[in-house]
């Protein structure tokens, strides 16, 4: 073919990437795969299970991403944020809002109050302790990769210690809220009612990253940010104000995570934040790091995938994660959206 | 004649010819009697202590290979240990009686596993970025430690496995006396230790500095340049983290050996790696001797820092917050973790050379 003949082909007849339906078919395929060993009643109740765990491992994911994207720092420290949220938020907050009768014998409005109000604490737990361990500690170690890491690390290992100090060091159980409780019968599928405020909380998260990052512009200095940093300094804004709101912005969604986390297993306990940071690694990873809509897609991955799994052949369940993150650094070393 | 020999003979002449005169030489002489006359104390906490030191000091040294020589973060080096121990353990639990051969069947097998894992491991990661290895090791380790809590009819689960080892390292051994001194099973045990701890610091120390070793370091230092000069960083990488793992499942089949216990908490928990990065991070980043400092001083702590806060917290016996502190004592490792990488990023060796380099000057 000659390079005019090229030149006048429409370069895509259809008008649709022929590549990308490919994928995505394929995509669809392996997600119904399942289905072979899987009666369709259990099927479906599986993915609901894992649709609502993929978006609770986004809300971890996503804050991770972003930091790293745009401050290029591995935040290890980022499940001590999710564990001390969970700890203030789902089970500090919650009890003490049992006392004045709210959470698991008030009112409708009365339980779903103190949820939000569980959220809150500890996404602004979650937010604080973000914002000192940003400002007194990460501040000192910008530039440098195996530092960041191991100092976060300490600081993980840090916050897990201090937690078995302040609340012991046992697994405690964790209140849910009346008008979460129980479940609903839709057609034979039976769905618990939690799971459904997970999908609908992750999914309200999803969105309201998206409109920031791409609507606002605090969202524009971040995507610049991610693209090119000095850009940034060269044009007047102050990064490190930037660094230090996006990093505060990230913990908080740690911390909601955390809180959410605690209530849909029903239980804490204080090593709860080196297991989900090990979840919400392997999901950045295949995401891509960096990629928020990326992270998004590893997160359902990840949640649909171990729940199949977990179903099937229990003792595979977090091998199954490994194996897909190796599968997908095999075809593609940077991620699923990431950039080369 | 000195023009046709490289640099690492030339370097190595100027070394055996200073030999006795360093003070550092006579240290290691010290430090080896130390050793040696450790399990003739009465007190067995002693020679507890100095065999955790020697066998740690293994492990240190080879994490030392990848992170200090390298420059590789890898969380995995818990996992290699508790290879090695596991190896041992399960091979002397699930045999009826346990024979010379399955301590050699053990080391086999520890080193195979390892090699092959940390191949595969560094294969997937290496390919894109260096900080890629960190998270993947992360993972595999966690792994790994899920794998020995729930696969109980192999690990017994997280109640770990108690074995016997055969011949006369066995616990019903009687023992001999050689010159007055009686040597039990437990004393053979160190000796034992003792020596192949020794050979395989001394074989990292031959390692690092061999022209691989050299290479090694010149990678760290400046990857794009090392590329230049026409070193397959790649190729190195590998081979110090294949070399640094091997040497770590060896250290765990030692620690089985002193042990005979394990379990999963205290051979494949990920955050053990925190203690054992601190361990580097207190002897010094990229010097071998100071694995030994920052092992001991380790070692000496978790023996010890219990007692001093337990005695601290009985002064003031009615405030709860106090005697919870006392008992979370690995919060004040992770404390002093975080302070020793911010304020002495070199270590205790490292500060040292620096402090000498300058009077030199």
């Amino acid at each position: 073919m000659s390079t005019e003949e090229i030149l006048t082909q429409p370069a895509n007849p259809a008008g649709v990437n022929l590549k990308k339906v490919a994928i995505v078919c394929c995509a669809v395929g392996i997600w119904f795969l399942p289905l072979v060993w899987i009666n369709p009643v259990a099927y479906a109740v599986l993915t609901i299970a894992g649709l609502a765990f993929g978006m609770m491992l986004f809300m971890v994911a996503s804050g991770m991403t972003i930091i790293f994207g745009l401050m290029d720092i591995l935040n290890m420290a980022h499940g001590a944020l999710f564990a001390f949220g969970a700890y203030v938020g789902g089970y500090w907050m919650l009890n003490l809002l049992e006392q004045l009768g709210w959470v698991e014998w008030g009112t409708e409005a009365q339980s779903i109050g103190s949820f939000l109000i569980a959220i809150a604490a500890g996404g602004l737990a979650g937010a604080l302790l973000g914002f000192l361990v940003e400002r007194i500690i990460i501040r000192n170690v910008y530039g440098d990769h195996l530092k960041q890491i191991m100092i976060t690390m300490g600081v993980l290992y840090l916050m897990t210690e201090v937690i078995k100090i302040v609340w012991g060091a046992n697994p405690e159980v964790v209140l849910v809220p009346m008008a979460f409780q129980g479940s609903i019968d839709v057609y034979d599928v039976i769905i618990n009612k939690f799971r459904i405020v997970a999908i609908i909380v992750g999914l309200l998260i999803f969105g309201g990253i998206q409109l920031v990052l791409l609507k606002t512009k605090l969202g524009l200095i971040v995507r610049a940010g991610v693209e090119n940093r000095e850009a940034i300094q060269v044009t007047g804004y102050n990064i490190n104000r930037v660094f230090t709101g996006v990093f505060t912005a990230g913990s908080a969604l740690a911390g909601i995570g955390g809180t959410m986390w605690c209530v849909f297993q029903q239980q804490v306990f204080p090593e709860i934040g080196l297991e989900n940071i090990i979840f919400a690694m392997i999901v950045v990873i295949i995401g891509g790091l960096g990629s928020v809509t990326g992270s998004f897609l590893g997160a359902l991955i990840v949640g649909l995938s171990f729940n199949y799994v977990a179903f099937l052949l229990p003792k595979l369940a977090l091998g199954v994660n490994i194996l897909i993150m190796a599968i997908i650094l095999l075809i593609r070393p940077w991620g699923l959206l990431g950039k080369e | 004649m000195n023009s046709q020999l490289t640099p690492v003979q030339l370097d190595r002449i100027s070394e055996k010819n200073n030999r006795y005169k360093k003070w550092s030489f006579w240290v290691q002489i010290l430090l080896l009697a130390v050793l040696l006359a450790a399990p003739m104390m009465s007190s067995f906490r002693f020679m507890d202590a100095a065999a955790k030191i020697m066998i740690f000091t293994v492990v240190v040294a080879s994490y030392d290979l990848i992170l200090g020589y390298t420059g590789l973060l890898s969380f995995a080096h818990a996992m290699f240990f508790g290879i090695g121990a596991y190896s041992i353990a399960l091979l002397s639990y699930h045999s009826a009686s346990t024979h010379w051969y399955h301590l050699l069947l053990a080391v086999v097998i520890a080193l195979a596993i390892s090699v092959l894992l940390a191949m595969v491991l560094a294969f997937f990661s290496l390919r894109t970025k260096a900080i890629f290895f960190a998270m993947l090791s992360l993972a595999l380790a966690d792994f790994f430690h899920i794998l020995g809590i729930t696969w109980s009819d192999l690990t017994l689960g997280e109640d770990g496995i108690t074995f016997s080892l055969p011949g006369i390292l066995n616990i019903e051994w009687q023992g001999v006396e050689i010159l007055g001194v009686h040597f039990g099973p437990r004393r053979i045990t160190y000796y034992l230790i003792l020596v192949i701890s020794i050979s395989l610091f001394l074989f990292l120390l031959r390692f690092v500095r061999s022209p691989l070793g050299r290479v090694l370091k010149s990678i760290r230092d400046n990857e794009e340049r090392s590329i230049a000069l026409g070193f397959r960083s790649f190729h190195y990488q590998i081979y110090s983290i294949v070399f640094g793992s091997a040497i770590s499942s060896l250290g765990g089949i030692l620690y089985g050996l002193w042990l005979r216990f394990v379990d999963p908490a205290s051979v494949l928990g990920v955050f053990g790696m925190v203690d054992y990065l601190l361990m580097v991070i207190i002897g010094g980043l990229g010097t071998l001797y100071g694995s030994i400092i920052g092992v001991a001083f380790f070692i000496s702590t978790q023996s010890w820092l219990p007692d001093i806060l337990q005695t601290f917290a009985d002064l003031f016996p009615d405030v709860a917050i106090m005697n919870r502190m006392a008992d979370r004592w690995m919060a004040f490792l992770g404390l002093l973790f975080i302070v020793a990488i911010l304020l002495f990023p070199k270590g205790v060796v490292g500060t040292v050379r620096d402090y000498l380099d300058k009077r030199k000057q």
